[in-house]
């Protein structure tokens, strides 16, 4: 089965092809602004380096960083109405309450709040006023709001607000956007809500990226089905990004993981990603990346999503090395993507860390005898400091006292020493400089379950069952081939302080994509 | 015994609480939860919007005049319904006027019942509202799960006036109520309001509770939240934030297996000390009740434990524990010394737990009665 992944990033737009296990070939190209400027460059180059057929791929996956970039630079977001139901609680704390100034100006800071709500039981706070519902959303679109973001207190136990005011905006208004919190976030209403108010924020640009990948990819004579990486390192239809593409978020760290678990052919290591600037270290269990478990402030928005855990240092190919007194200094400072004109090993005149690397003999890498003057005691100080922070780093993130492997990707991963303190082996794969396409052209469909259930002692494994067939569903539902899904994570918490069985309980599944007909 | 009076030095009140505190007083509050008392992240966000109006002063209960009248506000109720039906600042205002009303005086300062978990920020939010001052002080020394777990129960005062209020002003009012009863009627109350309410309780005349409640609690928590941010900006080893803590370091490992609660039996944690080897069982209710280190019992209720993640040396609560997770276990120094006769109330047996107790907290700096000192 022939496999498209890209990766879209600020800087690159990497390509692969991958038939089964192995690597047909890799490119690298420059992204465009339009995003879809650079797929066209990257397919074209592939297209010349394997001869591939376009006909003959069964996949496009596709890893982007577009729409959390749009969201950190606060462009090409929609007006945006907020709207919450949850009177007479929940008013102290009104809807964008938590962000950043330049954010709710960004979206238009529509915040309205509505009577209703449910309480943890499923009984209603207050009953749905339609009159009112109605008024805010006249008053809404009134002041510019073309997206609408909906939320209600307990939805993920019982989501009849949201449905109910979904109708009344698919009446009012056909085909405008509406992003209900229930079906995006997790139960905490603040992080559930600011999900859905930045998923709703960026539909709009999701519609628009969306069809220019569609169109993109035909355009190329590739006639498969295209998928969008997601936080959790599976897929998600591209029809289905257009309704939330907010789930693309921590694509990227998540896919580099996967790509070089693949590559190095090892499950459960550390990896370390050395990009120009960071160095971002993750741990995969299983082939998944560890998750965060504390919440994810993206852009200064307080969210609960699961993100992957990574931990980021100030050091990439590109850092500045100073070398003073008082000590070596490696980063945070770096010359970044201006590293092949500034580089002394590229004839530029500053010394950075990929200089430091080759002049140790770590790689080879530009002309090595325009750092061959450098002082060796400079050289192995600078070195030094990479490798203790690196270590570091390592050694902050494994989950065991013993030594875990390491694989080290990224541009920059020439830095990483042989030998590294706490590392069982260091593993450096082909093709780690593209680990993130590759990420994404493995990747499987996952379905997931997150609610509050009451359960009764004797019941208990009906409601569990009942839960993981949810996602089995969620996930065939989403494209997996039926037989090839599996529950990779359960989790059953009760809730604290409350008399009575609510238990919060969490099923994920993860299967195989189905490509159906005839060239499955 | 808490402290007498001979031994605290004259009053001297802190400065004021102002919105640029409230990171250091949550961070302080989390560790002092022991593992429960709630999230205390929408407490803080209320807090910082309340505090942007006008800071408030925080007095010791000796400071005011001695017939002040000090009501105790907090939250009671479900971390998970706080964190889905939030909380109105006005709720608490409702409760302590109430309270006051039904107590025939007026309300001079605001009290903390437990400087643990939500309830250490819920006390400031009611304060603010209403223009009062906030005592220096709680009723707990840490957060437990039950409203008589309070040195007020142990001095034998009776909590009421108790005043309940739900969202939409709805207010249930006890008059009078036997300690033991006070429990059972906040949780039936509770229940009927969706689970979690604003709470106005323990109305005191400050000369009483200068006697009977713990002192510098506000302070401490203040001082314990500044040393803890400094920690984690440091990021250092375990060793590390147990110095800056003044904390006993108990173990610092992975968990390896978590076996939840059944109802009110405790369930427990297995984590394996990845310095030593040595293998840890930390009991936990809501909170976490006793660590045993090799089958010796380090740590147990009322001392106050905490759970750090050693990379973003964040606390971490009773349910936020993961399997694979990795954990440094503190026993945080005390804020006050519970009289062996409080045992049953608030030690091992409280909470279902039959273990041979640890060895009372070591002597700390200075000899005598630890003291906190409080401020940056």
């Amino acid at each position: 089965m022939l496999r498209l992944g890209i990766d879209v990033g600020g800087t690159n737009t990497d390509a692969v092809l991958i038939d089964g296990d192995r690597v047909l070939g890799a490119v690298k190209a420059s992204t465009t602004a339009d995003v879809t400027g650079g797929i066209v460059t990257a397919i074209g180059d592939l297209r010349q380096a394997t001869g591939f057929d376009p006909a003959a791929v069964h996949a496009v996956m596709i890893g982007t960083t577009h729409f959390i970039n749009a969201l950190v630079e606060g462009e090409r977001l929609a007006q945006t109405a907020a709207i919450r139901f949850g009177l007479p609680a929940t008013r102290a704390l009104p809807p964008l309450v938590d962000w950043p100034d330049r954010l709710v100006t960004a979206i238009g800071g529509h915040s309205h709040l509505c009577h209703g709500g449910h309480e943890y039981d499923g009984s209603p706070i207050a009953d749905f006023d339609e009159a009112e519902f109605r008024a805010v959303l006249d008053r809404a679109v009134t002041a510019g709001a073309t997206s609408f973001a909906l939320s209600s207190v307990f939805s993920p136990v019982n989501a009849e607000f949201e449905n109910r005011a979904a109708e009344i905006i698919a009446e009012q208004l056909p085909g405008a956007p509406v992003s209900l919190s229930h079906e995006i976030g997790r139960m905490g209403l603040l992080g559930r809500e600011n999900a859905t108010v930045v998923n709703a924020a960026l539909r709009g640009l999701a519609d628009q990226v969306a069809t220019g990948l569609l169109r993109t990819v035909a355009e190329a004579g590739i006639n498969a089905p295209v998928f969008l990486s997601q936080n959790d390192g599976t897929l998600m239809d591209v029809d289905y990004a257009r309704r939330y593409p907010v789930a693309t978020f921590a694509s990227g760290p998540t896919n580099s993981m996967r790509g070089a678990a693949f590559l190095s052919r090892l499950p459960s290591c550390a990896v370390v990603d050395i990009g120009g600037t960071t160095s971002d270290v993750g741990i995969l269990q299983q082939g998944f990346p560890r998750e965060a478990s504390t919440d994810v402030n993206v852009a200064g928005v307080q969210t609960n999503f699961r993100m992957p855990d990574v931990l980021s240092i100030g050091i990439g190919g590109g850092s500045h090395v100073v070398h003073q007194a008082s000590g070596t200094a490696v980063g945070p400072a770096s010359v970044g993507y201006r590293l092949a004109q500034e580089a002394l090993v590229f004839g530029g005149t500053r010394l950075t860390a990929t200089d430091i690397a080759v002049a140790g003999g770590r790689a080879e890498v530009g002309d090595a005898s325009l750092v061959a003057h450098l002082d060796k005691s400079v050289v192995d100080a600078a070195l030094r400091v990479v490798d203790d922070r690196l270590a570091e780093v390592v050694d902050r993130m494994r989950a065991s006292a013993e030594p875990v492997p390491v694989v080290a990707v990224g541009g920059g991963s020439i830095l990483v020493p042989e030998d590294l303190a706490g590392a069982s082996r260091v593993v450096r794969p082909d093709h780690f400089a593209v680990a993130n396409a590759i990420g994404a052209a493995i990747a499987q469909v996952g379905g997931e379950v997150d609610r509050v259930y009451s359960v009764v002692p004797q019941q208990r494994d009906t409601v569990l069952d009942e839960a993981r067939q949810e996602a089995v569903d969620r996930a065939v539902a989403a494209g997996a081939r039926p037989g090839s899904v599996e529950i990779v994570d359960i989790e059953e918490v009760p809730l604290a302080y409350l008399p009575g069985n609510a238990t919060r309980i969490r099923v994920k599944a993860v299967g195989e994509l189905s490509l159906g007909g005839s060239r499955a | 015994m808490t402290r007498t009076s001979a031994e605290a030095p004259a009053p001297v009140s802190p400065a004021p609480l102002t919105a640029a505190r409230v990171p250091a007083l949550a961070a302080g509050a989390t560790l002092l939860g022991s593992g429960g008392g709630g999230e205390v992240a929408t407490g803080a966000l209320l807090l910082s919007r309340e505090l942007a109006g006008a800071p408030v002063p925080l007095v010791p209960a000796a400071a005011q005049a001695p017939d002040t009248l000090v009501v105790h506000a907090g939250l009671v109720g479900a971390p998970d319904v706080l964190a889905e039906r939030l909380a109105d600042p006005d709720d608490f205002a409702h409760a302590v006027r109430t309270a006051a009303e039904v107590a025939g005086v007026r309300a001079g300062a605001v009290g903390v019942i437990e400087i643990g978990g939500l309830n250490a920020v819920v006390a400031a939010v009611a304060a603010a509202r209403l223009g009062l001052p906030l005592v220096d002080g709680d009723l707990m020394g840490r957060a437990f799960p039950r409203i008589d777990q309070t040195v007020t129960a142990v001095a034998g005062v009776d909590p009421a006036p108790l005043v309940l209020v739900g969202p939409g002003g709805n207010t249930v009012v006890v008059r009078e109520c036997a300690r033991r009863l006070a429990e059972r009627l906040l949780r039936a109350n509770v229940l009927a309001l969706g689970g979690a309410a604003a709470l106005a309780v323990h109305p005191l005349p400050a000369a009483r509770l200068a006697a009977i409640g713990v002192r510098g609690s506000v302070s401490a928590c203040l001082g314990l939240g500044d040393r803890l941010l400094a920690a984690r900006e440091a990021g250092g080893t375990p060793e590390d934030l147990a110095d800056a803590l003044e904390a006993e370091l108990l173990a610092a490992g992975r968990v390896e297996e978590i076996v939840p609660r059944q109802d009110l039996t405790p369930g427990w944690a297995t984590v394996t000390d990845g310095r030593t080897g040595a293998v840890v069982r930390v009991d936990l209710l809501d909170e976490y009740l006793a660590v045993t280190v090799d089958g010796v019992t380090q740590a147990a209720v009322p001392q106050i434990i905490a759970a750090v993640d050693p990379r973003g040396h964040r606390p971490l609560r009773a349910d936020q524990l993961r399997t694979g997770g990795h954990l440094i276990l503190l026993r945080l120094p005390p804020l006050h010394t519970w009289p062996s006769e409080a045992d049953p109330l608030v030690g091992p047996p409280a909470f279902g737990l039959d273990l041979t107790p640890p060895p009372p907290t070591g002597p700390v700096p200075g000899g005598g009665t630890f003291s906190w000192r409080g401020g940056s």
